[in-house]
């Protein structure tokens, strides 16, 4: 066996020994390092978001004016489709594994995951799906001739994806691309349940798990159960399309409605995969920065496991629409209202955790404060729609697009960026500019609120989603102009980040281990970690180690 | 997983970088993604997967390829964390400067209902006084209040109204202690919540506020009811009943509320500092 230092490579800035840009590019593609995997899901989730962000500024464009003529019916609705089905399965879901594949063995006192091989294996099968994906725009023979990616909405609803309706191989493109990267996320689930049960250094009983791995493990094993239904129901499909199948095909026996139970026992639950992580990083970031230990670990933990078990229940609240039978509907109207409760034990204890704490604003507490705002704004909309009679009125509006947005932007990516401004010193040995980073805040979350709070007026007044353009006169007009030009005001908050993200990069601060003098594992090797993580395993006597050594006279164990 | 080497270098035993699941994943992807573009895509990707799952299997079986990574000199490595300077200040529910919710201090629930039972004494004194003075009976409000639920008594004649009636003063009777105790109840929780005057914001505020309530009500639910009331009279019935109550409720002693009692106690929860500690773990 070869001995190699290729934890020169990765040591701290100005001391890293560069190899030639091929050397560096060869470590990357045939790495099984969960590090180095975990940037490049969210490298990758960076690099699908802006392609999603355009096309959702390009849609934003379209609608600003009535019978606005910047974009065909066809293109809209493949912006749509392709804005959705980007935004859940490859900018959501790999922001998830980067920082959980990043994160949770450090956090846990581990080297790597259970299975690095497999990790990379699923982080290949993830991207290669999203290629296929997008190779669709170039190599897709849809109605209209090749260069045609799919137009059936993130949800595909049949019949609409019988060959009947889609001609050409648009839809096949969607089935197979988020098939392929499904199989790479149930790769990786495997490998963290495995892990954090697995492999948690001494000493670090459930009990001292810190919150921010106990979320992602509920998480993981959430996409265990909720990912196969829909990878069952897009085989079905396939053998609906190409063997001649009538799963989805209702004028040979088959059930539309059944795809919409498929879709939908993934589709709700995937809002939990998706905003669980967003707890995680709150949870790590607001006691930090509120200088106290989270309040009411164990309700939080209970919390966590109640969300995971009521979100495979909810599901049927998509569908009030569909005209199921009363029984259904007062069921599933209150399985959607009884997950408020746990997620709101969640917001509480956070202001819990602030509560009477010296907390300092940097950027990730800033992103953090003001998740909690817009979450319980989202919060309080998903419950009016929860309320049948409502949702009959409201389903397929602007208000339920508001409500989401609300959701996965307030609520996960608000959380995304306080996990990249809070870890980029780790993984980067380079702090983000504190200035900067406040530019980005100010304007995106102005931007924010520009775009969505104003959405939900056009979705009461009857605005549907999904259409590529209104008359004038509706009083759609001028919400429709402020939402596009909240839009713009996002970009810039965006752009503040990306420079910050390069100037950091080249020249950024030095961070030292502990630039925010915290509490959890991580933080105990070098910015960035070496290859092994730790020189030696380490053993922890409480849910904050390092508050322990660092307080030896009052370490957490005296009180846990 | 650390070993000590000849040179007294240290290194760890990782897993080795490979390419294979790369091949292995871009293999399966190809061999869909034939379905889409064409079989020879398919074929490729199959032949791919097939040599990547062999490379693979050859790579961790029988036994896993793994790789020495020398550990960083001690110069670049983390460094210890040492003792902060920093004091911990635990926070301590209730201590100066801490902020408290309101009431600090309750009244005893057996406050209120003291307070009832003293309000309705007085109100029942003050309205059959007012029956007397207005219409020579002090049956009168007696009946009126027994009117809301007695239908015969609702469309009954003043003269009706104003002669005794047993069951209506039994039905009257009941309705007031309830209600009394009820009103007295909430102005036993509800007294301390206000920071000062509580006989004014007793006796005058809340009367004048529960007198508005009916007066907006009454017509909807009891038209007939609502034409016989003198609201000036009415108002001031409410009014001793009120002051009644504030003067009983705001003589009796307080008590603490559970608020300096550690949530942890309270609630089963954890929370650093708020509990005694051990010396070991």
């Amino acid at each position: 066996m070869a001995v190699l230092d290729r934890s020169l490579a990765s040591s701290s800035p100005g001391e890293a020994v560069r190899l030639p840009v091929a050397s560096r590019l060869h470590d990357w593609v045939v790495t099984a390092d969960h590090k180095k995997l975990g940037l490049m899901y969210i490298a990758s989730g960076l690099v699908f978001f802006l392609v999603a962000g355009v096309m959702a500024s390009m849609m934003r464009i379209q609608l600003a004016f009535p019978q606005n003529d910047f974009l065909g019916p066809n293109t809209f609705n493949r912006l749509m489709t392709m804005h959705g089905t980007t935004m859940v399965f490859f900018v959501g879901m790999p922001m998830f594994f980067g920082f959980a594949n990043y994160l949770v063995p450090l956090q846990i006192g581990a080297r790597d995951l259970a299975f690095p091989r497999l990790n990379a294996f699923g982080f290949w099968m993830f991207l290669f799906g999203g290629l296929l994906l997008y190779f669709s725009a170039i190599g897709s023979e849809g109605l209209y001739g090749a260069g045609s990616t799919p137009d059936v909405g993130w949800f595909a609803y049949a019949p609409l994806t019988s060959r009947t309706f889609s001609r050409g191989n648009a839809t096949d493109y969607w089935i197979l691309g988020i098939l392929l990267s499904s199989v790479g996320s149930t790769a990786t689930a495997i490998n963290l349940v495995t892990t954090v049960a697995t492999m948690r250094c001494p000493g670090m009983t459930l009990r001292r798990m810190p919150l921010f791995v106990w979320i992602l493990w509920v998480d993981a094993i959430l996409v265990l159960f909720v990912l196969s239904p829909l990878t069952a129901a897009q085989v079905m499909l396939l053998f609906d399309r190409f063997l001649g199948a009538h799963f989805f095909d209702t004028q040979a026996g088959g059930s539309a409605v059944l795809w919409q139970h498929f879709f939908w026992f993934f589709g709700h639950p995937e809002v939990y995969v998706l905003i669980l992580p967003a707890f995680a990083i709150a949870s790590e970031v607001i006691p930090v920065f509120s200088r106290k230990p989270l309040f009411g670990y164990p309700i939080m933990v209970a919390a966590t496991i109640c969300i995971g078990m009521i979100s495979m229940s909810v599901w049927v609240h998509h569908m009030f629409v569909v005209g199921l039978e009363p029984g259904a509907n007062t069921f599933f109207a209150a399985s959607t209202m009884a997950i408020a409760v746990p997620t709101g034990i969640k917001i509480f204890n956070w202001l819990g955790t602030m509560w009477g704490g010296r907390i300092r604003f940097r950027v990730p507490m800033l992103w953090c404060t003001a998740f909690l705002v817009e979450f319980v704004l989202a919060g309080l909309t998903g419950v009016i729609l929860a309320t049948v009679p409502i949702d009959w009125q409201l389903s397929d509006s602007y208000f339920v697009v508001a409500h989401f947005h609300f959701v996965l932007i307030g609520g996960l990516l608000f959380n995304i960026f306080a996990a990249i401004y809070y870890w980029f010193p780790k993984a980067t040995g380079r702090m983000l500019d504190e200035g900067l980073g406040r530019k980005h805040f100010f304007w995106f979350v102005l931007g924010f609120n520009l775009t969505f709070l104003p959405m939900h007026v056009p979705g009461l007044l009857g605005m549907p989603r999904r259409i590529y353009t209104y008359m004038p006169g509706r009083g759609w007009d001028a919400w429709n102009l402020v939402v596009t030009a909240g839009v713009a005001v996002q970009a810039v908050g965006i752009l503040f980040f990306l420079w910050n993200v390069i100037s950091s990069l080249r020249g950024g601060e030095p961070a030292g281990d502990d630039p925010w003098d915290a509490w959890t594992l991580e933080w105990a090797t070098t910015s960035p970690p070496p290859e092994y993580n730790f020189e030696e395993i380490p053993t922890v006597r409480s849910r904050r180690p390092l508050w322990d050594l660092k307080h030896p006279e009052d370490p957490d164990w005296r009180w846990e | 997983m650390s070993a000590p080497r000849d040179d007294g270098s240290e290194s760890i035993r990782m897993p080795a970088p490979t390419a294979w699941p790369m091949l292995l994943a871009a293999g399966i992807c190809l061999g869909f993604a034939g379905l889409v573009t064409n079989a020879i895509v398919t074929v490729t990707g199959a032949g791919l997967a097939v040599i990547a799952a062999r490379g693979w299997i050859r790579e961790v079986l029988p036994v896993q390829h793994l790789e020495e990574v020398e550990l960083r000199p001690a110069a670049l490595r983390a460094r210890d964390v040492l003792p902060s300077t920093a004091r911990v200040d635990h926070l301590e529910v209730g201590r100066d400067g801490h902020r408290m919710r309101l009431p600090i201090e309750i009244h005893p629930w057996t406050a209120g209902l003291g307070g009832g039972l003293i309000g309705a004494l007085v109100m029942a004194l003050v309205a059959a006084a007012i029956g007397v003075a207005t219409h020579g009976s002090p049956w009168y409000p007696i009946n009126l209040l027994a009117a809301t639920v007695m239908p015969s008594l609702s469309g009954a004649g003043t003269a009706t109204l104003e002669a005794f009636d047993p069951t209506a003063f039994g039905l009257a009777s009941v309705i007031h202690l309830l209600a009394s105790l009820l009103v007295g109840a909430l102005y036993g929780l509800i007294l301390p919540l206000v920071p000062r005057h509580h006989v004014l914001v007793g006796g005058l505020v809340a009367p004048l506020f529960w007198t508005g309530l009916l007066w907006a009500v009454l017509g909807v639910l009891n038209p007939a009811l609502n034409g016989r009331i003198e609201w000036p009279w009415f108002v001031l019935s409410q009014v001793a009943f009120g002051l009644a109550v504030g003067w009983f409720v705001s003589r009796r002693e307080k008590i603490a509320t559970l608020q300096d009692v550690p949530l942890a106690a309270r609630a089963g929860i954890e929370a650093a500092g708020l509990g005694p500690g051990r010396d070991e773990a």
